[in-house]
């Protein structure tokens, strides 16, 4: 099932120029400052308490960030990860008389594997699917809680936890909570400008364009979603070591819809976010508590306004703020100047770049293609064409491992790549764009074809951030758009949109590019530069299957062409020789 | 709807900002303050109203009669939601407020167990109705209990059952949540001692359906039930299904057997059942008394959960007054000593734990009307 | 043997309600793709509104129908209020929206009504008969007979009738429903009325059995949950099948295995369905969309 994107813009990550750690020192002397005043300030019991729970609170609610905000999963049992960091601490400190740093350390690890294992057993499947686990899983953890007294102390809770030596005072622990928070509110916020983060939100905005472009969906929703349980737990340690007291009903199926909130609220994409949600929710309750006369009218307008929150507010509040502050950012920020791009397909089988045999695509009764043969020659541009519902795209679709298929074999550069899944395909060469266009529409032109360039395999990039960037900059420039590598995809037109596409691809190096309907929606300018962009990439070298109707650019830009017609091959070779073969003539206008 | 999303921030911003400018408007008066965590919101909003109408009744009494070391009390009341980090916020709230001199916390134990770090750490008495025996013997000096505790309700059910009715084959039925874990270990242990086999079942809150329950204590071939339930709608269901399937042997219940929900909700289902109550109108003068006060002024039949915020507050109140101080460690002291009080739940005689009552009622439900019926008292 | 017949009628019995509010969730997914968490709160939200019919004084039947035209208006407003302004979003935002409308359904019956659990009354006078060692509640039978009806009902008018083809056509193709010229909202909006109902009726037949109370939804509602995913997201029959199956398998496993952890077996089934069989009984496809 795929998540279609939904507009979440994120605030786009300045051009790599000064090192990491001075540009982001201002965060670090700010983080020591709270740390500071959390030290040092008096606080009575109340202030404290309400600052304790809204600290280990928002370290939780930043693991949903992660998994809902970057990766788009849903997570409705954050509570329960929760509970188990907390108990770990609450069980360990005191039945087993382990150090708290211990404890703290187990909790976390068993919310990480029940995190993994149960985004292993779901994730595959879609939203609902996950909804419905998460919360079923939630509900069997607090029935353990409740039942097995032997273990948790049941309803009665476990009491008298213990805090670590060095933190002794409330004082002091709140310091260490807020340090913490600091820490993991950093991470968490440069994990979206991380090769993981940006595979993430790839697989946000789009899984099948995140798939074709060599990242493995289904490993980086386990990653977010372990993560996310991981951040839970260590909160939950925090909190029992903060009030010295858990009890299953603090981390019941409402807790998890109450993380939930926060998250939105706030704005699901980042830490600030989180932490601005978190705040208010624990605050608001406390400043709302004249409505209390009314038993429910509190929670009601709760209620009412996680509607319109999601109606009125998609990105939250934070996301609400950053929005703007990202438009006017991107328009500043000067993308540095490029070299030229270099394209180097790998040699290492024969002649043929792209071997295909009997390959056929059955759904149900019907075939769609069948029985199928291609050879696509190393060098030059090699089209695919045929009337409305003839199978091309199926067959592409089949090629860039979207679709299974049902017999036939696929050799890429030697490589037999038949029972891939898309992204090792990618890994092993094969680049494509999509009819409709696909890109991760969150993220800037820049990060759409740094995801391209991050291909695994990909020869033509360095190590490290600034790498990917030059890669990923040459890729822009040589498409024309270099100059507008910081805005969003929004802001581009669909032509350019097409052409952010094709260097995603380029920029991974592929040995094959696959280009489906790259002319479909381009006014005849755009047609042109079309051609141009075709035929200074054929001079590189790289080998092109394109798919199209337009029969001037594939009788231009093809010397190779292959015409489908009813899921079969109706004919095959040069060019001209292929165009006037009477079966082709016949089936085009006998279909138009 | 014509709402842009720039309306909708500022009607947020609005919104966030308004209770400040409500809050800054409260000034201070010089009165005896006592705070109170009460479940205004939450799954037990309704017995919530109850505990501070309770409460409110015994401080206007006591106000009439002079108020507290010459000044009126007031009663500061904080939502606790029903939940445990709710009461722990509650009670924070209360505790930052210097001049609050008493406290009465929570019916419900886990509640208690909650909120018991932060009463430690601010050493000052809270008043609560929790009915976990551990409460006051857990080296918590600040906890004095105003209902008899559990150990005491299932003596009574066991003694009750065994030595009245003359059964000794027993089925224990309870919630497997903290009250009724800890209810039916004290009836399960107590029915050991008079040396009577047990039949024991645990069953989760809200559940739909009890048919296997009931089949369970039928082939268990019991002659007796006692149960401890902790929600009303579960008793209902329970009860009803009961009958329904043939099962008629005596029953005796906790409190919430005899609770007015209940008996609106499982109607003749609960016909010639036994319940123990901490509060029965008929018991004591004292009971007699706060029932015609709170029926004339709730209009609402009296029942544990204002009983014991009533108490509460009369014994707070005399303590302080007696003590003639407001310090913390003097009030513990008058409230210790405190022996003979009559009160709506019985007579209170506090013992070193804090644990001011010692017994039962028994009641009957005769044709859904509760009949006082005996009360059991122990003297260790 | 006689232990295992009482069980079986009562695991049936409370099956059927899963069933009932389970047929509400897959109506409208099929249609929206959306799954509803609000569902178990129209239940409800209906039976609220048959006590208030009653004490009103109206007869039964009229605080029936009352009721459940409350109901198709609520499914109006929460069509229009919850789905409508979301439908070209992804699903996120709409699951979201929907727990939302369900704490705030849940908490202004609460504001308005109180805390209090009601007593409402059956259809019948005899609360049930004795047939041999089995003892059938007259509610329980009333919700098996109406559930059987239901399947009859929804079999006759998605599949003979005009109106439940066009639903049908349009829960499976918006884009092709549309181009054979049928009104697409339209149709949602059919459904959210349908649904609505559909979860009233199962609230106001079960509410002599379990009384009205603010967490009476919630609590069906993540059995049916589960009752769905067991039958097949988005399959009519499995929606029943699975329902009645979680019933009995409930019932048992309480009677058998464990009493406190009755709630759990329900949501293990689910698990084990989820990764050993995602399609459900019934095998409806976990679509891959090109």
């Amino acid at each position: 099932m795929s998540a279609p994107s939904d507009n979440m813009p994120i605030p786009a990550p300045a051009v790599r120029s000064k090192p990491l750690v001075i540009r982001h020192l201002p965060y670090f002397i700010g983080a020591a400052i709270l740390v500071a005043l959390a030290a040092n300030m008096r606080f009575d019991g109340y202030v404290h308490n309400i600052l304790l729970q809204a600290t280990t609170f928002s370290i939780a609610v930043f693991g949903l960030s992660v998994v809902l905000g970057l990766c788009g999963q849903i997570n409705l049992a954050q509570a329960a990860f929760f509970g188990l960091g907390a108990y770990a601490v609450g069980i360990g400190t005191t039945d087993l008389h382990v150090s708290f740093w211990l404890c703290l350390v187990g909790g976390c690890l068993i919310s990480l594997l029940a995190g993994a294992f149960l985004g292993m057993s779901t994730l595959r499947l879609g939203g609902h699917y996950l909804a419905m686990v998460t919360i079923s899983f939630q509900q069997i953890v607090t029935l353990v809680m409740i039942n097995a007294i032997w273990l948790t102390h049941g309803p009665d809770g476990v009491s008298n936890i213990k805090r670590p030596d060095l933190f002794q005072t409330s004082q002091s622990y709140l310091a260490f909570c807020v340090a913490m928070l600091a820490i993991v509110g950093y991470l968490v916020w440069h994990l979206s400008d991380t090769k993981l983060g940006r595979a993430m939100r790839a697989v946000r905005d789009n899984e099948l364009a995140a798939g074709v472009n060599g990242i493995d969906v289904f490993r980086t929703k386990i990653y977010a979603f372990a993560l996310c349980a991981l951040l839970g737990g260590l909160a939950g340690g925090l909190f029992a070591g903060g009030f010295a007291y858990v009890s299953p009903d603090q981390f019941s199926f409402a807790e998890s819809i109450v993380f939930l909130t926060m998250s939105l609220l706030g704005g699901v994409a980042s830490p600030i976010g989180s932490a601005i949600g978190t705040g208010l929710l624990i605050l608001i309750p406390e400043w709302l508590r004249f409505l209390k006369s009314v038993p429910g009218l509190y929670l009601a307008i709760y209620g009412l306004f996680v509607i319109l929150i999601i109606r009125f507010m998609p990105d939250g509040i934070w996301g609400f703020v950053a929005d703007a502050f990202t438009r006017w950012r991107a328009k500043l920020a000067a993308p540095p100047v490029a070299g030229a791009l270099q394209l180097k397909p790998a040699m290492t089988g024969g002649d043929t770049v792209l071997e295909v045999t009997g390959l056929s695509k059955y759904f149900g009764g019907l075939k769609a293609v069948d029985g199928v043969d291609i050879a696509v020659k190393r060098g030059g541009v090699h089209a695919l064409i045929g009337p409305n519902g003839s199978g091309k795209t199926t067959t592409l679709n089949v090629l860039s491992g979207l679709y299974q298929a049902t017999s036939g074999r696929i050799v890429l550069d030697g490589t037999d790549i038949t029972d891939m899944p898309p992204h090792q395909r990618t890994a092993s060469g094969l680049g494509r764009t999509f009819q409709n266009i696909r890109l991760f529409r969150s993220m800037t032109a820049l990060e759409n074809v740094e995801i391209g360039a991050e291909r695994p395999g990909n020869t033509m990039v360095g190590k490290g951030d600034d790498a990917l960037t030059e890669r990923a900059m040459e890729a822009l420039t040589f498409v024309g758009l270099g100059s507008r590598a910081n805005e969003l995809i929004s802001s581009f037109s669909y032509g350019h949109q097409r052409l952010i596409e094709i260097a995603r691809a380029l920029a991974s190096n592929p040995t094959l590019l696959l280009l489906d309907e790259p002319a479909a929606g381009l006014n005849s300018t755009e047609k042109l530069e079309l051609h141009e962009l075709l035929k200074r990439i054929a001079a590189q070298g790289l080998t092109i299957l394109i798919i199209d109707h337009d029969m001037t650019l594939v009788s231009e830009a093809a010397q190779h062409i292959t015409v489908l017609n009813f899921g079969r091959r109706i004919a095959d070779g040069e060019s001209m020789a292929v165009l006037r073969h009477p079966d082709v003539v016949s089936a085009y206008l006998g279909s138009e | 709807m014509r709402l842009t999303r720039r309306d909708f921030a500022a009607g947020i911003a609005a919104g966030i900002a308004a209770p400040y400018i409500i809050k800054s408007a409260n000034a201070q008066g010089a009165t005896i303050k006592i705070g109170m965590c009460a479940p205004v919101t939450g799954p037990a909003a309704e017995s919530g109203g109850y505990a501070i109408k309770g409460a409110k009744l015994a401080l206007e009494a006591v106000n009439k009669a002079g108020g507290i070391l010459g000044k009126q009390g007031e009663l500061i009341v904080e939502d606790d939601q029903t939940t445990n980090p709710g009461i722990v916020l509650a009670f924070s709230k209360l505790a930052s407020q210097p001049d609050i001199v008493g406290f009465l916390g929570s019916i419900r134990s886990t509640q208690v167990h909650a909120m018991a770090p932060d009463v430690i750490k601010l050493g000052k008495p809270v008043m609560i109705g929790g009915t976990d025996p551990k409460l006051t013997h857990m080296d918590n000096q600040w906890l004095f209990r105003f209902r008899p505790n559990d150990s005491y309700s299932g003596r009574v059910i066991a003694e009750f059952g065994v030595n009245t009715l003359g059964k000794k084959k027993w089925a224990v039925l309870h919630s497997t949540d903290a009250f009724g874990t800890a209810g039916g270990n004290a009836l399960t242990g107590a029915l050991e001692k008079l040396g009577c086999t047990t039949f024991d079942q645990g069953y989760a809150n809200q559940s739909q359906d009890f048919t296997p329950v009931v089949l369970a204590i039928k082939q268990s071939g019991a002659e007796i039930l006692g149960s401890y339930f902790t929600f009303e709608n579960d008793l209902g269901i329970f009860a009803r299904q009961l009958r329904q399937l043939g099962v008629n042997i005596p029953w005796v219940g906790s409190p919430s057997i005899v609770n007015i929900t209940a008996l609106k909700l499982a109607g003749p289902a609960l016909y010639n059942t036994y319940g123990v109550a901490d509060y029965a109108e008929d018991s004591s003068e004292g009971s007699k008394a706060f029932g015609k006060i709170y029926r004339d002024a709730v209009k609402v039949a009296p029942d544990n959960q204002s009983s014991w915020t009533f108490d509460a507050i009369n014994v707070l109140s005399a303590a302080i007054n007696k003590a003639g101080s407001t310090e913390p460690a003097k009030i513990r002291e008058a409230i210790l000593a405190i022996k003979k009080f009559p009160g709506a739940e019985g007579e209170y005689n506090f013992d070193q734990n804090g644990d001011g009552l010692h017994g039962y009622n028994i009641v009957k439900n005769e044709k859904g009307k509760i009949v006082f019926d005996k009360h059991i008292e122990f003297n260790d | 043997m006689d232990l295992a017949l009482q069980l079986l009628f009562t695991g049936i019995g409370i099956g059927a309600v899963y069933a009932l509010v389970a047929l509400g969730f897959v109506l409208i997914f099929r249609a929206t793709n959306v799954v509803n968490f609000a569902q178990g709160e129209f239940s409800m939200v209906a039976a609220y509104l048959m006590v208030v019919a009653v004490e009103a004084g109206l007869p039964y039947w009229a605080a029936f129908i009352v009721a459940l035209l409350g109901m198709a208006l609520l499914g109006v407003v929460f069509n229009l209020g919850v789905y409508y302004p979301l439908r070209h979003r992804t699903y996120l935002p709409v699951i979201i929206a929907t727990i939302g409308a369900s704490i705030l359904l849940a908490n202004s019956v609460l504001a308005i009504y109180g805390p209090q659990p009601q007593v409402l009354e059956g259809w019948f006078e005899t609360p049930g008969i004795q047939v041999g060692p089995v003892y059938l509640d007259s509610q329980y039978l009333l919700i098996i007979c109406v559930t059987i009806c239901l399947v009859i009902f929804n079999f006759w008018f998605f599949e003979k009738t005009l109106l439940g083809k066009k639903l049908q056509a349009t829960s499976q193709d918006k884009e092709m429903a549309s181009l054979l010229g049928i009104s697409v909202s339209t149709m949602i909006m059919i459904t959210f009325i349908y649904s609505a109902v559909l979860g009233g009726l199962a609230g106001i037949l079960v509410a002599p059995v379990l009384f009205v109370s603010i967490q009476m939804g919630s609590t069906i509602a993540l059995k049916a949950f589960a009752a769905t995913i067991i039958g097949g997201f988005g399959d009519v029959a499995g929606a029943i099948i699975g329902g009645l199956a979680l019933g009995v398998i409930e019932t048992f496993g309480a009677a058998y295995i464990s009493v406190p952890y009755k709630d759990g077996f329900a949501f293990l089934v689910l698990v084990a369905f989820l990764i050993f069989r995602p399609q459900g009984i019934f095998g409806e496809r976990v679509a891959e969309k090109a």
